[in-house]
C-alpha cells in the first residue's frame, strides 16, 4: 500500500511544471496586489453618507416618471399597468428607432469587417504567403521573391494586430474629427477593430487547414486564385462563420455605447438622458440596449450552433 | 510514409465539410447579405459621407503628419500635472491604465469564478442554481461597462472604485459565462471513475474536472486583462486619469503630437499584454 503511494508522490513530483506560467501567474497577482495598494481608492467614495443619500435619490428616480408624480397610483398592479404604458409610449417615440439604428451598425461594420478580414487573412497566413503555396518540391523561388512575400505576411499581420490593438472607442473619437457626424465612424471604427481580430483568427484557420486538397490543386495545375475558391473557402468557411457570428456579439454589445460619442443611437440617448438627469428614460435606453445585446447572443449561438451541426 | 495522414486531428477542420452543408452555408450567408441590405438602407448610408470635407482632410493631413514626431514636450501653455514632462506624464497615465485594469479584473475574478462555478452543471447542475446563476452572469454582461460608468457616476459620483467596478460587473459575467462553458466541455471520464470510486460531489469536481479546465480558464483570464486595459483607457473620456483622458484632451486642443505620444504608449501597453498572453496560451495549449 505504501509502495503505490510513494509511487503516486513520485508522479506528483515528476508532473510536468511550465515555469512561464506560473511566473506569468505570479506576476500577473504581484500586478494586482500593487495596483491596490498603489491605486487612490478610497472606500468613502462608495460608503460616504453623501453617496448614500445620492444613491437612494438615484434609485428612486429610476421609476417611470408617472410614477413619480404626486397622484400615482399606490397598489403593484395598478402601477404596472401605468409603468408598461409608460414603457410602450417611450419605445414607440425613441426606442425603436435607436435600438434598430444601433443594431444596423453593428450590422453593417460586421459584414465589412468580415469582408476586410476574410481578405487580409490571405497574406497573413504562414502556408498562404509564400512564393509558391501547397507546392512540395518543384524549383527553388528566388530569394527576393521569399523576403518581398515575408514582407507581405509581415506587414500584414502587423496592421491586424495595430488595428486590433486599438479600442474600438478611441477609433470612433479619431475618425469622428475626421469624417464629421455621420454614422461612418462608428461603422468603421467597429469595423477596424474587428478586421484585426477576425483576419488574425481566420489566418490561424487557414494555417491549420488540411493541406492535401490545396496541395492536389496545385498539382492539377491551379493557380492562387483557384486554390483559394476552391480549397480554402470551402474547408475555411464554417469556421469563419463561427467567428463572424462570435465578433459579431461583440460588435453589438460595442456599438450599444459608440453612440455616446454623439451619433444617435442608444449610446447617445443614454448619456442625453443623463445629462437632462431623467434617470428613467435612461434606465428605459439600458434596458433597451440590454435586451438588444442578449437577443444578438441569442440568434448568433443559434446560428453558431447549426453551423457546428452541418 | 505517409506522415500528412497524422496531420488530421490538428487541422481542425472537421466543422461542416460535408458536401450537404453547402445549403446551411448558402442560406446563412444569404440571410446576412440580405441582413446588410436592410441596416444599409435604415442607415441610409451614403458612399459619399465617406469622403471627409475640406476641414476633414485638413485635419487628416495634420494628425498623419504627426505620426512620425511623436511630441517629446507639452505642446501648449498647459503643462500637466505640476511639472512633469509630457513622457513622464503619459507613462503615469499608462500606470493609471494599468491599476485600473488589474484591480477591476481582480475584482471580476472573484465575481466570476463564484459564478461561473454556481453555473456550471459539473459542480451542482442543480436548475434552481444553475438557471438563475447563467441569468445573472448574461445580465451583468449584457450591460457595457462604459454604461454601467455611467450609471455608477448618476448614483455615487466621482470617484476611482466607480470606475473599477464598472469594469469589474460585466468581466465578472463574461468570465462567469465562460468559465462556466470551459467546465463543462471537460471530458466527464475522470469525473465519472472518481464518482465511481466513492468520491463527493464537491472532489468529483475539485480533481476530476477542475485540474482539466484550469489551463483554459487561467489563458482566458490572461486574454480578459488586456481587454480591461483597453476598457480602462476608455473609461478616461469619463474623466478618469487614465491614456484616454489624456488623448482626448490633446486631441481637442489640436496637439496633435501628443496624442500620437499616448497612442504609443496605449499600443505599447496593449501589444506587450497581448505577447504576453499568446505566449502563454502557447505554453498551455501543448
Amino acid at each position: 500500500m505504501s509502495g503505490r503511494l510513494a509511487e503516486v508522490r513520485r508522479l506528483h513530483r515528476a508532473r510536468p511544471r511550465r515555469r512561464f506560467v506560473t511566473r506569468s501567474v505570479a506576476v500577473l497577482a504581484l500586478i494586482i496586489g500593487l495596483s491596490w495598494l498603489g491605486g487612490d481608492f478610497q472606500a468613502t467614495e462608495l460608503l460616504g453618507s453623501r453617496q448614500q443619500v445620492n444613491a437612494a435619490r438615484f434609485l428612486s428616480e429610476l421609476r417611470p416618471w408617472p410614477l413619480q408624480q404626486p397622484g400615482a397610483p399606490d397598489t403593484l398592479p395598478a402601477q404596472l399597468t401605468v409603468a408598461v404604458r409608460w414603457f410602450g409610449r417611450m419605445w414607440q417615440q425613441k426606442g425603436a428607432a435607436a435600438v434598430a439604428t444601433t443594431l444596423a451598425i453593428s450590422l453593417v461594420a460586421i459584414l465589412l469587417s468580415g469582408v476586410a478580414g476574410g481578405l487580409l487573412s490571405l497574406p497573413a497566413a504562414r502556408n498562404f504567403a509564400v512564393p509558391q503555396p501547397f507546392l512540395p518540391g518543384g524549383r527553388r523561388p528566388s530569394r527576393v521573391r521569399i523576403w518581398l512575400w515575408r514582407a507581405v505576411f509581415g506587414l500584414t499581420r502587423g496592421l491586424l494586430t495595430v488595428v486590433r490593438a486599438v479600442p474600438e472607442y478611441i477609433w470612433a473619437f479619431l475618425l469622428l474629427a475626421v469624417l464629421g457626424p455621420t454614422v461612418w465612424p462608428l461603422i468603421l471604427a467597429l469595423a477596424l477593430h474587428n478586421t484585426g481580430s477576425l483576419g488574425k483568427l481566420t489566418a490561424d484557420v487557414i494555417e491549420n487547414v488540411d493541406p492535401r486538397v490545396p496541395r492536389a490543386l496545385r498539382g492539377a495545375g491551379a493557380g492562387r486564385l483557384a486554390i483559394v475558391g476552391a480549397a480554402l473557402v470551402p474547408l475555411c468557411l464554417p469556421r469563419f462563420l463561427l467567428y463572424f457570428f462570435y465578433r459579431w456579439e461583440i460588435c453589438v454589445r460595442e456599438s450599444t455605447v459608440l453612440g455616446m460619442l454623439g451619433i444617435a443611437s442608444l449610446g447617445f440617448w443614454i448619456v442625453d438622458a443623463r445629462a437632462r438627469t431623467h434617470y428613467d428614460e435612461m434606465l428605459f435606453f439600458v434596458i433597451c440596449g440590454m435586451a438588444l445585446v442578449l437577443l444578438g447572443d441569442l440568434v448568433s449561438a443559434a446560428v453558431r450552433h447549426v453551423v457546428r451541426r452541418a | 510514409m505517409n506522415l500528412e495522414r497524422f496531420a488530421g486531428p490538428r487541422a481542425g477542420l472537421p466543422v461542416g465539410s460535408r458536401l450537404g452543408s453547402v445549403g446551411v452555408m448558402g442560406l446563412i450567408l444569404a440571410a446576412l447579405a440580405l441582413a446588410g441590405v436592410w441596416a444599409a438602407w435604415h442607415l441610409r448610408l451614403d458612399p459619399g459621407d465617406l469622403v471627409p470635407g475640406q476641414g476633414g482632410w485638413r485635419l487628416a493631413r495634420d494628425f498623419l503628419g504627426r505620426a512620425l514626431r511623436p511630441a517629446w514636450q507639452f505642446e501648449g501653455p498647459y503643462q500637466g500635472h505640476g511639472t512633469d514632462s509630457l513622457p513622464w506624464q503619459a507613462l503615469r497615465a499608462a500606470v493609471a491604465t494599468v491599476v485600473f485594469a488589474a484591480t477591476s479584473l481582480s475584482l471580476a475574478l472573484v465575481g466570476g469564478v463564484v459564478l461561473g462555478f454556481l453555473g456550471s452543471t459539473s459542480l451542482m447542475g442543480r436548475p434552481a442554481v444553475v438557471v438563475p446563476a447563467r441569468l445573472l452572469a448574461n445580465l451583468l454582461r449584457a450591460v457595457h461597462e462604459l454604461i454601467w460608468a455611467v450609471l455608477l457616476l448618476a448614483a455615487l459620483g466621482r470617484g476611482h472604485l466607480v470606475a473599477v467596478i464598472a469594469i469589474a460587473l460585466p468581466y465578472a459575467g463574461t468570465l462567469a459565462k465562460i468559465f462556466a462553458e470551459m467546465m463543462d466541455e471537460t471530458p466527464a471520464d475522470a469525473a465519472c471513475a472518481l464518482e465511481l470510486a466513492g468520491a463527493t460531489p464537491v472532489q468529483r469536481f475539485l480533481y476530476g474536472i477542475l485540474p482539466r479546465a484550469l489551463p483554459d480558464m487561467t489563458a482566458y483570464v490572461f486574454y480578459r486583462f488586456e481587454c480591461a486595459l483597453r476598457s480602462a483607457a476608455v473609461l478616461g473620456f469619463f474623466g478618469f486619469p487614465t491614456l484616454g483622458y489624456y488623448l482626448a484632451a490633446s486631441f481637442e486642443n489640436l496637439y496633435y503630437g501628443e496624442v500620437w505620444t499616448y497612442l504609443y504608449v496605449l499600443l505599447g501597453v496593449i501589444l506587450a499584454v497581448d505577447w504576453w498572453s499568446g505566449r502563454l496560451r502557447r505554453e498551455l495549449a501543448t
